[in-house]
């Protein structure tokens, strides 16, 4: 295979094995489970082929252009860098996963289930390596449609409100970006929705301010921010645990992506003027998540909350507009998508055995099932940022990054957010202190059985990958570093 | 000879095959036997097919561009309608024999009726006279009224036919009210010649040719269903046998817009200062007003109707821009659009036994179980009318908002965008009923016949297919819309 075909393998894969998965019959569930973790696997071992030739430079690699719909200057036009190469193996990574870690939680419909999880990766994939506005913008709306499905079908009880309100927040959201594309065509006068030539024709800055804040918004819902967070809570809890896992792991970074791969380069002027605004929601989200998680009786909802304060230190470092920052904001992307995404693991793993979400449900675990206790306690520290996990190295990289940055009064904004740090040891040690332990508090908790085979084989890549990344961190940040230089560099020369 | 020269038939060879065809559905009605099932949807395929053929002679050969006395042109644009229209009918009728079986209307004239109002509507688009243009309407309004009320014991049915042809009576007179004026400022019915006579006019008559476009904008509105003239078109989808439903909003709506492209194009592009403020303003109306009323129903094919009132908004909303990009962009929407209404109807009359189909959300509970495939069907028409991604509607309303932005009306791309955003709200409630909640009772409705599974399947595959490419379609929009100009 040619490397200028590898990413649209990695695209087809997955739709390939959503047909053969479509055509087994209906009663062949193990088939159905079967094919699908074989392609994802597969997709996978094809992310580190792409991987392993990567080679840590600013530009675009394994890039594919064709044209689409010539008569509109649409191309289908493919790539990865520095910022997404880490994001598309995420993906790869986490679907999988997502599979065997609800092999027997999903008991009826498996068939859809296991279409809808692969057309998932498809899109989620497509989103990270488009570099086509139209093209972005198909994977980005068509992906909605598997996730509202997974929410709606196979969630909890109010799973049907919650998937219609994901739906019209998200779908909301990007409607104006949708307009903002026909606008900045028009405008930039080359009839081109290539970002890389678009990006070369910089707009006036009056209608950089419209153009961004459109993108902004849609980018803002789906991260999420605060005060565009409301979606979460209901999504992330209702979602059947694959959902939650590839909702928090995956599908927030792509708004965080979209602010680097589209918004900050298209419109650098505005982007400088917005950073303030968006570093304080940021930091807004930190404090607010971390305070509503301290009080969550409810322990998915809790790790949602977690999710919009984690995503506001993402959403900290973009604002930062630093090398530094941009790179610990990439990091921290990844090490939310693991730590979160054990934790929503090991919550649906505590729901299959309990079937409660309730803190107060559950109480001296560490004695009953021993090892699952050791590998929850170890993701929340990757959660909490304890030094020699990821989760600090990403979160210390923003921080610094952010001190000296050139458009948003730093300090102060730096100073408020680790204060969050704080908070967020606080609601996760109390959370681990009620769960794990203290006496076992409620008959039906004794004797729960401990992880199985398949919960490790789930669980440990994802453990010893904290620990990797908080070690090893060189390896990952030498790689997003140049294109992170290279984003930073373009803004700050539009803003001399 | 006439004044106009010898007369080339040609570009009127399609329409006269499906005539005749209609002609010989009758006859076979006169002479089945009472009681026998006679071969009519088959005998109308073969003259739509054949009719299609003669299409495709035309283009490839030396009557492309051909002209009838100066009155009806076989150019790219009327080529592109007629293969637009007869795909339309030919799907219609191959959704027909079950339903009509079902409901108990199973009779030739049906199929007739269907053929001579297609006659009309292939007239409509190809006439660049505006008295031929009026006699084209007429063709397609009678036989649809007539359509209309073919349940004749269902009280419904009557009360849409009556309110059909009411409103079309009105809105024909508007529209010969208009001919008139034009013909006074110009002294032509050609549409040649009126361009440059208005083009001309100054004064009284310059006022007398924007009264007569405006009239000439309340009949088309009316046709198309652009709010404020859309009151008729609800009761009357909702009342009208569920096939006659879904040609009338494919049909119709398709063959308005192609005759009032070329009318408003080719007779008035002096006046596009004044109908383009206009037509943005019914435009947003349109959108709003169908969009809202859609939210409010919980009659499926009553919401698809205001639906369908509001997707005339979204095509309104292109006429604003600069003819070439708008036309284009027109034409591709209502390729789209067809496909997805005549698919979404024909998902409701598939489901017909013993005169019922399912109409309200609890009847189409748990389909998803009952007809997987069928409810996979109905939920792509269901994207596509949202306009998400990866189909044709998604594809038509971006070139759609890009030809309003294109014409200066941003605030036109921001409405249809929202009110999408409204519309995702109804259309998904069709989804999570058939996938999200649980099928209440017994499986009452009928299973899918081999025809009407064809024609939803093509359906799909052409939702699907200008959702992923385009361009091919695209392309043939492009020269079509040239050839107005």
């Amino acid at each position: 295979m040619s490397s200028g075909s590898l990413l649209t393998a990695l695209i087809l894969l997955p739709l390939a094995g959503a047909l053969v998965v479509a055509l087994i019959p209906r009663e062949a569930q193990r088939a159905q489970k079967v094919a699908a973790l074989a392609f994802t696997t597969a997709a996978f071992a094809l992310s580190i082929v792409m991987l392993s030739g990567f080679a840590p430079r600013a530009d675009m690699q394994f890039e594919v252009s064709r044209p689409w719909i010539p008569a509109y200057g649409i191309s289908y036009h493919v790539g990865v860098d520095g910022l997404s190469v880490w994001l598309v193996i995420l993906t790869t990574f986490l679907t999988p996963l997502a599979l065997l870690g609800s092999w027997y939680s999903i008991h009826e419909r498996v068939k859809g289930f296991n279409i809808f999880m692969l057309l998932l990766e498809a899109g989620m994939v497509g989103v990270f390596v488009a570099l086509d506005l139209f093209l972005f913008y198909i994977f980005w709306e068509a992906m909605l449609i598997p996730m509202y499905f997974l929410i709606g079908i196979w969630g909890h009880e109010r799973r049907i409100y919650a998937a219609i309100k994901f739906f019209l927040y998200t779908f909301a959201g990007s409607a104006l970006m949708l307009v903002a594309f026909i606008v900045l065509y028009r405008a930039a006068g080359v009839r081109s929705f290539d970002v890389a030539v678009l990006v070369r024709q910089p707009v006036s800055p009056e209608l950089q301010m419209w153009l961004f804040a459109a993108f902004a918004l849609a980018f803002a819902i789906k991260v999420p921010m605060f005060p565009f967070h409301t979606w979460l809570p209901d999504a992330h809890v209702e979602a059947p645990t694959a959902g939650s896992v590839l909702l928090a792991g995956v599908l927030l970074k792509m708004g965080t992506y979209g602010f680097l791969r589209l918004a900050l380069p298209l419109f650098p002027v505005a982007a400088a003027r917005f950073a303030p605004l968006i570093a304080i929601l940021a930091v807004v989200g930190i404090i607010y998540g971390a305070l509503v998680s301290l009080v969550q009786p409810n322990l998915k909802k809790l790790v949602a909350y977690s999710s919009v304060a984690h995503l506001g230190f993402v959403m900290l470092g973009v604002a930062a507009m630093t090398t530094t920052a941009v790179v610990g904001a990439v990091y921290q992307m990844l090490n939310h998508g693991i730590s979160t995404g054990a934790l929503f693991f090991l919550v649906g793993m505590l729901y299959d055995r309990r079937h409660t979400f309730m803190i107060e449900e559950y109480g001296g675990l560490k004695t009953v099932m021993p090892w699952f206790s050791a590998v929850f306690l170890l993701v929340c520290f990757s959660s909490i940022a304890v030094p020699g996990f990821n989760g600090f190295i990403g979160e210390f990289l923003i921080l610094i990054g952010s001190w000296a940055a050139p458009f948003m009064p730093g300090r102060a904004l730096v100073v408020v957010a680790s204060v969050g740090i704080i908070l967020a040891a606080a609601y996760i040690l109390w959370m681990v202190q009620r769960v794990l332990y203290g006496e076992v508090t409620r008959p039906a908790n004794v004797g729960l059985p401990d992880l199985t085979p398949r919960e490790a084989v789930v669980l440990v890549p994802l453990v010893l990958l904290a620990l990797f990344m908080g070690i090893a961190s060189p390896i990952f940040t030498r790689t997003i570093e140049p294109a992170a230089n290279a984003l930073v560099q373009q803004v700050r020369a539009a803003n001399r | 000879m006439t004044p106009y020269g010898p007369i080339d038939l040609r570009p009127i060879w399609p329409a006269l095959i499906v005539a005749i065809t209609g002609v010989v559905v009758l006859l076979a009605q006169a002479l089945t036997p009472k009681g026998h099932r006679g071969p009519f949807a088959a005998l109308s395929l073969i003259g739509i097919g054949a009719a299609l053929v003669a299409v495709a002679l035309i283009a490839t050969g030396r009557g492309r561009g051909a002209v009838m006395a100066g009155v009806v042109a076989a150019d790219d644009f009327s080529l592109f309608f007629h293969v637009l229209l007869l795909g339309i009918a030919g799907i219609v009728v191959l959704l027909s024999p079950s339903y009509l079986r079902a409901t108990g209307i199973d009779r030739g004239e049906y199929y007739a009726l269907v053929l001579f109002s297609l006659v009309g509507m292939l007239g409509l688009v190809s006439c660049r006279e505006l008295v031929s243009l009026f006699v084209a309407l007429e063709v397609m309004s009678v036989a649809l009224y007539a359509l209309a009320g073919l349940h004749r014991d269902r009280l419904e049915s009557q009360e849409s036919a009556m309110k059909y042809f009411i409103t079309g009576a009105f809105s024909s007179a508007f529209f010969l009210y208009g001919v008139a004026l034009l013909y006074g400022v110009s002294g032509s019915t050609l549409l040649a010649r009126i361009a440059p006579a208005v083009r001309a006019a100054s004064g009284g008559s310059a006022s007398m040719a924007l009264v007569g476009a405006g009239l000439l904008l309340v009949g088309f509105g009316f046709k198309v269903a652009s709010v404020p003239f859309h009151m008729w078109a609800p009761d009357v989808y909702e009342g009208a046998p569920t096939t006659v439903t879904a040609f009338m909003s494919a049909g119709v709506k398709t063959a308005a817009f192609g005759g009032m492209l070329r009318v408003f194009l080719q007779a008035l592009p002096a006046l596009a200062a004044d109908w383009q403020p206009a037509v943005a303003a019914l435009a947003a109306l349109t959108m709003v007003v169908g969009n809202l009323g859609a939210l409010a129903q919980t009659n499926i094919k009553r919401m698809l109707a205001y639906s369908s009132v509001g997707h005339a908004g979204y095509v309104l909303a292109a006429l604003v821009a600069a003819p070439g990009i708008g036309t284009e962009a027109v034409l591709f929407y209502l390729v789209a659009y067809s496909a997805v209404n005549l698919g979404g109807f024909g998902a409701l009359a598939a489901l017909a036994r013993n005169g019922r189909e399912p109409l309200s959300f609890s009847e189409v509970a748990g389909l998803s179980r009952r007809r997987p495939l069928l409810a996979a069907a109905l939920t792509v028409f269901l994207i596509s009318l949202t306009g998400i991604p990866v189909s044709a509607g998604f594809v038509g309303k971006f070139y759609l908002f890009t030809a309003a932005v294109d014409g200066g009306y941003v605030a036109l791309a921001i409405v249809g965008v929202l009110m999408s955003v409204v519309s995702a709200y109804y259309y998904l409630g069709v989804v999570v009923a058939m996938y999200m909640r649980e099928p209440v009772g017994e499986d009452v409705w009928g299973p899918v016949a081999a025809p009407a599974g064809v024609a939803l399947a093509l359906s799909v595959f052409v939702v699907l297919g200008l959702g992923v490419y385009p361009a091919p379609v695209l392309a043939w929009a492009r020269l079509a819309a040239r050839s107005l100009l």
